[in-house]
């Protein structure tokens, strides 16, 4: 078994033990790719047309070579592909569907006898091979963690670069003025390749030939009285544009060129001192009003964010989709941005349900910012059971802007839920929170005791 | 390693096992029933 690479000498292709030019050589496909067990799930995308085409190239070159490629099943998808695999099995390349489970080596002749079961025919087969090619699978680079950090960039489960978004932005990083080209991102051929590359550097023309460059509007600001330098607004921002030192006592500051404005700092410092332009805690506190100011036991509260739930929601709307009319839509530019005291003061002011939606975890706008919707919620979920109110009334949902379905399946199901919550639950979850104080009343309150409490002291 | 731990659906009530790694990133989680994201982790009670 070896590098094909290794194995072409002056032209020619030769079995590097004996450089004697092979008469049988075998591929396996999926090394170490698509196995949940055993190395890599996902597809390496370049390795069933590498194999075909280097089948023609022996072919053409050693007419009465054997070839046997064993496989799971041929991906044979881009232009030409299939004409090409077609052409493969016409010049006589032999196609057998199943890997091989044990590879032996002949001590005497060095030649390799692989057992393999083809699922065609049910039988377990025994082929003798001059030499043996694994088409092993696609691997992200291993530093890949360290550009990560240095970028702020976002990484898939695999480990490739997370585009910003799979259809609206795939060359785009989630940081501004960062693009993907090849395999980067994920497993692709020269011409995928090239044709990211095309579009990576179109992009970055855009901001190099700009003689301004526009900044997010809805970005963080912080209010410096209020802030405790506690650092957690760092911890969430999915770009770390905020800068803040807890020993120094420093206050956070916002980076604003940098900031993206998903708002999850906003929602999780604890003292009220974060908020976000354009969709303060007032504005989105008197939109809750304004919903449960009247009948709100026939409402149900849903925070949409602004990039899947929302329009998963206006798709709904222009699909002609049927679903009851009783949810109300918050929209928030990101699902990280719902506080937790938006939720309870929902449930305060009587609403049955409250539904935080946002984008699946791979269409995340903010590069991570819902995952810390996910954490918020589960606490959120505890918090309620402990007050005696059913965490059942707060639901989570992740929609896109293509699952139109989706949202109105939800929404059907919201109102059969909202249905059977009862007066007396409302009324119980009303008393449960009728000391709920918003983290901002608190703080100031603090301060304003802080300050009373020093000016004592000074006379 | 992943370990498994039980997981409530908050929307249809279904319970059910599958692979649980607190210190390894967050993942989607969906029932398996009705496909609902209100899926929440129940804690094992202590003994």
């Amino acid at each position: 078994m070896r590098r094909m690479s290794s194995s072409i000498v002056q032209g020619h292709f030769i079995r590097p033990t004996d450089h004697e030019t092979p008469k049988t050589i075998g591929f396996i496909q999926c090394v170490g790719s698509r196995s949940e067990k055993r190395g890599n799930r996902y597809c390496s995308n370049i390795c069933c047309m590498n194999t075909i085409k280097d089948s023609v190239l022996l072919k053409d070159h050693y007419p009465d070579i054997d070839i046997k490629v064993f496989y799971m099943d041929i991906r044979a998808f881009g232009k030409a592909f299939e004409d090409l695999f077609r052409r493969s099995k016409e010049a006589g390349v032999k196609y057998i569907r199943g890997l091989p489970g044990e590879v032996v080596e002949d001590p005497k002749t060095k030649n390799l006898i692989i057992s393999v079961e083809n699922t065609t025919t049910g039988e377990v087969e025994q082929h003798e091979l001059d030499m043996l090619v694994l088409s092993v699978g696609v691997l992200p680079r291993q530093d890949g963690a360290t550009i990560q950090k240095l970028l702020t960039l976002s990484r898939t489960a695999d480990g490739f670069f997370m585009e910003s978004h799979p259809k609206l932005k795939p060359v785009d990083a989630p940081t501004k003025g960062v693009f993907f080209a090849g395999c980067a991102e994920f497993p692709k051929d020269v011409k995928d390749s090239v044709t990211q590359a095309g579009a990576a550097s179109a992009r970055a023309e855009i901001i190099l030939n700009a003689d301004r460059i526009k900044v997010e509007a809805i970005t963080s600001m912080v209010d410096k009285d209020m802030c405790t330098a506690c650092e957690i607004c760092y911890r969430a921002c999915p770009y770390k544009c905020i800068e803040v030192d807890r020993e120094k006592k420093m206050p956070a500051e916002i980076i604003e060129a940098a900031c993206a404005g998903c708002g999850t700092c906003g929602a999780e410092c604890p003292f009220g001192a974060v908020t976000m332009r354009h969709f303060t805690d007032d504005q989105i506190i008197s939109q809750i009003e304004a919903i449960l100011e009247e009948d709100p036991e026939e409402k149900t509260v849903v925070f949409a964010c602004n990039w899947c739930s929302y329009q998963g929601a206006d798709f709904a709307g222009i699909s002609r989709l049927q679903y009851p009319p009783n949810q109300r839509i918050i929209r928030t530019m990101c699902s990280g941005r719902v506080d937790e005291e938006f939720v309870l003061y929902a449930f305060k002011l009587g609403a049955p349900i409250v539904l935080v939606s946002g984008c699946h975890f791979a269409d995340c706008h903010y590069i991570d910012a819902n995952r810390w919707t996910q954490k918020r919620v589960e606490k959120l979920w505890d918090k309620l059971e402990k007050m005696g109110i059913r965490p059942e009334r707060l639901q989570l949902e992740w929609i896109s802007a293509a699952e139109g379905q989706k949202f109105a399946k939800v929404m059907r199901e919201l109102e059969e839920m909202r249905k059977k919550v009862t007066k007396e639950e409302i009324e119980f979850t009303k008393k449960a929170l009728k000391d709920l104080k918003f983290k901002k009343e608190k703080r100031l309150a603090k301060l304003t005791a802080d300050r009373a409490k020093a000016e004592k002291a000074a006379v | 390693m992943a370990e498994e731990a039980t997981f409530k659906c908050l929307r249809c009530g279904h319970e059910f096992k599958m692979p649980f790694d607190p210190k390894g990133p967050m993942v989607e989680r969906a029932c398996p029933k009705c496909l609902s994201n209100s899926v929440r982790r129940m804690k094992e009670e202590k003994k």
